[in-house]
């Protein structure tokens, strides 16, 4: 069965969109905290709460070497049944966000 | 692909009521009239539905019993999704059932809350309920066979490494 406060901390981790990109660049490869500042465009401290929710949650472990900490995905296996409820909710959240961007492009085009 | 917009939502939520259903839930800084044209005009919910593949709207009479049918060109292909309006109560309500090209004759109920919050704020609220949990395994299957979506890799990645 789905542990609900486990799966708690992954969905709070998966439901911003920096995160999941994190993620995904991740699954892909491990990345320096500053590969990924750089290409998010964001400061090195800014990717470091990010980096910290995504490893509260247990998607991302990390480890310094010298002055570079590096990023990898973490130790974490979903079960099936959590894999589903988050591959499900990841679709509807990409919808939302989509219609989020559209209310915003159109606001003030419509009476 | 611009990822940098920045947008108007002010929280989300997610549930799981049951082991056949999930729910979602997410407030927007627009009025309700627009969120529902959002969902029921057909060039408005192209612009967002395929999730920023291009999507073409086949059919879609927002009306109950009318069919709707919108496909989207995704990196990995063409994937249809089609279905029935069960009910439409503008402007706070619309049920549908939703049937994916790759699951033929699995269908799942969709159900989409628009709550009026005051000062041009909607909590939009979608709950999802399958008719089996073998379906909505099915659906998961489903989906991870055909690489529905390129940012699923994440996750195939997570189960991958364990």
């Amino acid at each position: 069965m789905v542990q609900y406060a486990r799966l708690d901390a992954a969905f709070a981790a998966l439901s911003d969109r920096t995160r999941r990109g994190i993620l995904e660049r991740l699954g892909r490869g491990d990345a320096s905290i500053s590969d990924l500042a750089t290409r998010y465009r964001m400061t090195l401290t800014g990717m470091n709460k990010h980096v910290r929710v995504l490893e509260r949650a247990g998607l991302v472990a990390t480890v310094k070497v010298g002055r570079v900490r590096h990023c990898r995905l973490g130790p974490r296996r979903l079960s099936d049944e959590s894999a589903w409820i988050a591959q499900y909710h990841q679709m509807l959240e990409e919808r939302l966000d989509r219609l989020d961007a559209f209310l915003e492009r159109t606001k003030g085009d419509q009476a | 692909m611009s990822t940098a917009a920045k947008g108007t939502a002010r929280s989300a939520k997610l549930s799981t009521p049951g082991d056949r259903e999930i729910r979602t839930e997410r407030v927007f800084d627009a009025s309700r009239e627009r969120v529902w044209r959002a969902f029921t005009d057909p060039q408005q919910i192209a612009q967002w539905w395929g999730r920023g593949h291009q999507l073409d709207v086949v059919r879609m009479e927002v009306e109950r019993g009318g069919h709707w049918r919108f496909v989207e060109h995704a990196p990995d292909g063409v994937h249809g999704f089609e279905g029935r309006y069960r009910e439409v109560r503008p402007p706070e309500r619309l049920e549908m059932t939703f049937e994916w090209d790759g699951m033929p004759g699995y269908v799942e109920v969709t159900t989409i809350t628009l709550e009026d919050l005051g000062a041009g704020r909607t909590r939009v609220s979608t709950h999802v309920l399958f008719f089996t949990k073998e379906e909505r395994d099915g659906m998961l299957k489903g989906g991870m066979e055909q690489g529905m979506n390129e940012s699923y890799a994440a996750l195939d990645g997570l189960l991958a490494r364990g």
